[in-house]
């Protein structure tokens, strides 16, 4: 069982992080002090720390190196209201492995954490050819086939197959694409990613794959396999 | 950097001004030494010639002629040079003398033995102090005092004046340049901490003791200032940290509250959307303020291909503008850089092309084009929307400003504040160049020559 330890001084915040993981089958340590985090951090195996910023004892992103240094090898997931683009892009060059601001919906914190919780395990991407059933990704010549037909994409529509396939099977949010497929760290206020899928998925329907859904209210799941019964 | 030659001609100025009054002064003070020098010198001479004049009367009281005769004659043997004596008789012949003649232009006057109404002529390149007088009978006499004497130690006064003077000159424009230096060190010190503070090091401080003067006055008065300065900055960012903390905690427990609601979707999406609105309004003012106070600092900002960033950001509205029926089209050449920071110039771009598609209609036209100069790159942004209001111009880049027919349309009236913000952090010049139809806007980037 993976145990995720929680950074976090606002309780109800705490709490509902501390369900979000339960709910993805992890067993919780929570501290509310930095300090206190840091030595949980550093004495127990934790998969994920999810990790506040302006905390009694400091700044969570300055302690991610007290953290480290201290032999942690957890995934650091920055929990933050320092939300602006600024901040992200701060905490993610210090080492973070993700940053989701406050206010966070409780959706976006579970499709975040199951990446996380999730990374390392798989080891599909050093091939160079990705099947899920009868929809391929051939990586080094950046071609998409269903049914073993040529889908043309664009480079960035290739991006995000790929993306998509690296996430297989997960909820995948617009703020996790943008982020991740557009390196960009601030919301635009218009859904732009959407028209992105949307354009990725027609074609992908019409060479006869339903691989990409949306999931409704979180964002949307690539799920080219049957589901298991 | 351009006042640095003006502060030290300032500076040097002084110096020579110093100089120059110590000099003057000096010069006055020689000046009345030399006239009292000269006066006593004269008084001597004049006291000497009263001495001979009186000696002579004597004789002449004694044996008359005859007996000033002998005494002339044997006084012209011991001829020193120093004196001057000359007895003729009615017809002028020399009766007895240490010249044979009587001096050009110089006439006897008066009678007696007086030195009163003495005068001094010049014979050859000697002065001389003379009394000459016609005495009873006739018989012309000349008495004169050599001022060669005088003349010398006076010109050797001035030669040592002189040279004083140039010494005093000399060590004057020195010990002048020698101070100034100093002060110019010690005041590039201080210009040198203000170019770094300007450049952005708001912790730069001057190294060393402070010196127990007026500079060192300075120095800390200065850095008072600096500490001032540095914790306003400091409670500025925190303060907008903390305001981002206040708010968006409550927030973060009204979405977990909201994500419990069931039954109401549409409700609970609105209220997401407003908050998300909400957030994204604050977060613009943050960043706005945040650009304003980096505007000027170089700090931050690195080497950005603002050809790629301008592309990426592109290909992500694109398909937005073309599924809404406009006419697009983007034109630039690769590898242009900037020193920047890629998430702003990535959120100009972002608010600009958002603007377009939100306010054209279908089969309007959205352009980006980015074209290279010497060292500007013209960025531009152009639509064949509604445009801007003429009545909206001045104040389009003011925070809240929105048109009034535009009430219909989310958002806030942030987006232009902060291009402006964004581009001035970035010393680009931003203009809204006339259009016949629609909107434009420029943003003129500074262009980073490559080294290699």
């Amino acid at each position: 069982m993976d145990r995720i330890l929680i950074i976090e001084d606002d309780p109800e915040t705490a709490a509902a992080v501390r369900a979000e993981a339960e709910a993805l089958g992890c067993q919780t340590d929570h501290c509310d002090t930095l300090d206190a985090g840091v030595a949980a951090a550093t004495s127990a195996p934790y998969k994920v720390i999810v990790l506040d910023r302006m905390l009694p004892g400091g700044d969570g992103v300055d302690a991610m190196a007290r953290l480290r240094a201290g032999g942690s090898t957890a995934l650091i997931l920055i929990l933050s209201a320092l939300g602006r683009a600024a901040n992200r892009v701060e905490g993610l060059e210090k080492g973070a492995d993700d940053y989701l601001p406050k206010p966070f919906e409780p959706e976006e914190l579970r499709a975040r954490l199951r990446a996380l919780l999730r990374r390392g395990t798989i080891q599909v991407l050093d091939n160079d050819l990705l099947a899920f059933g009868d929809l391929e990704i051939r990586m080094k010549a950046r071609t998409v086939h269903v049914k073993r037909a040529h889908v043309a994409v664009s480079p960035k529509e290739f991006e995000l197959i790929t993306y998509f396939a690296r996430n297989a099977g997960q909820i995948v949010t617009r703020m996790q694409l943008l982020e991740n497929v557009w390196n960009l760290h601030f919301d635009p206020g218009t859904n732009v990613v959407d028209v992105h899928v949307g354009r990725l998925r027609r074609k992908l329907e019409e060479a006869g794959s339903q691989a990409i859904q949306t999931a409704r209210g979180e964002g949307y799941i690539f799920a080219p396999l049957p589901a298991p019964a | 950097m351009t006042a640095r030659p003006i502060a030290a001609r300032a500076t040097l100025r002084l110096a020579a001004l110093m100089a120059l009054a110590v000099t003057v002064l000096s010069l006055g003070a020689m000046a009345l030494q030399y006239r009292l020098v000269e006066t006593r010198l004269m008084t001597a001479q004049r006291s000497l010639l009263t001495a001979d004049l009186d000696g002579l009367a004597a004789l002449y009281d004694q044996r008359r002629i005859i007996a000033l005769r002998q005494a002339i004659d044997y006084r012209a043997t011991a001829a020193t040079g120093d004196e001057m004596l000359l007895l003729m008789d009615r017809n002028g012949t020399t009766l007895a003398g240490t010249r044979p003649d009587w001096p050009a232009d110089l006439a006897p006057a008066g009678e007696g033995f007086t030195s009163d109404n003495a005068i001094t002529f010049t014979e050859g390149s000697t002065r001389w102090l003379a009394v000459a007088r016609t005495l009873p009978g006739g018989f012309p006499l000349l008495v004169a005092r050599s001022l060669a004497p005088v003349d010398d130690t006076l010109a050797a006064l001035r030669r040592g004046m002189l040279g004083l003077l140039g010494a005093l000159l000399v060590a004057g424009g020195l010990v002048g340049g020698l101070a100034a230096r100093s002060v110019m060190a010690r005041i590039n010190r201080i210009n040198d901490l203000a170019d770094r503070v300007a450049e952005g090091q708001l912790d730069a401080r001057l190294p060393g003791a402070r010196s127990d003067d007026e500079f060192g006055l300075l120095e800390t008065h200065v850095h008072a200032m600096l500490d001032r300065i540095q914790n306003l900055n400091r409670a500025t960012h925190r303060l907008s940290d903390t305001i981002a903390h206040e708010l968006r905690t409550p927030l973060n427990r009204m979405l977990q509250k909201l994500a419990k609601i069931e039954g109401q979707d549409d409700l609970t999406a609105d209220l997401k959307a407003e908050m998300r609105q909400a957030i994204r309004m604050f977060d613009s003012l943050l960043d706005i303020s945040r650009a304003e106070a980096d505007q000027g600092t170089g700090g931050g900002l690195v080497p950005v291909d603002l050809s790629t960033v301008a592309t990426e950001v592109w290909d992500l509205y694109e398909p937005l503008a073309e599924d809404k029926g406009l006419i697009t089209e983007m034109r630039t050449i690769p590898g242009l850089t900037i020193l920047g920071d890629r998430n702003l110039i990535a959120q100009v771009l972002s608010n600009l092309l958002d603007n377009a598609i939100k306010y054209c209609a279908p089969g309007d036209s959205l352009t980006l084009t980015l074209t290279p100069d010497s060292d500007r790159i013209l960025m531009r942004v152009a639509d064949t929307g509604p445009g801007l209001p003429d009545d909206l111009k001045a104040e389009a880049f003011d925070r809240f400003t929105r048109a009034e027919r535009d009430r219909a349309t989310p958002g806030h009236g942030l987006g232009l504040a902060l291009v402006r913000a964004i581009a001035a952090r970035h010393g680009a010049r931003l203009t809204l160049p006339p259009t016949e139809k629609g909107f434009a806007l420029e943003i003129r980037w500074p262009r980073l020559q490559q080294s290699d």
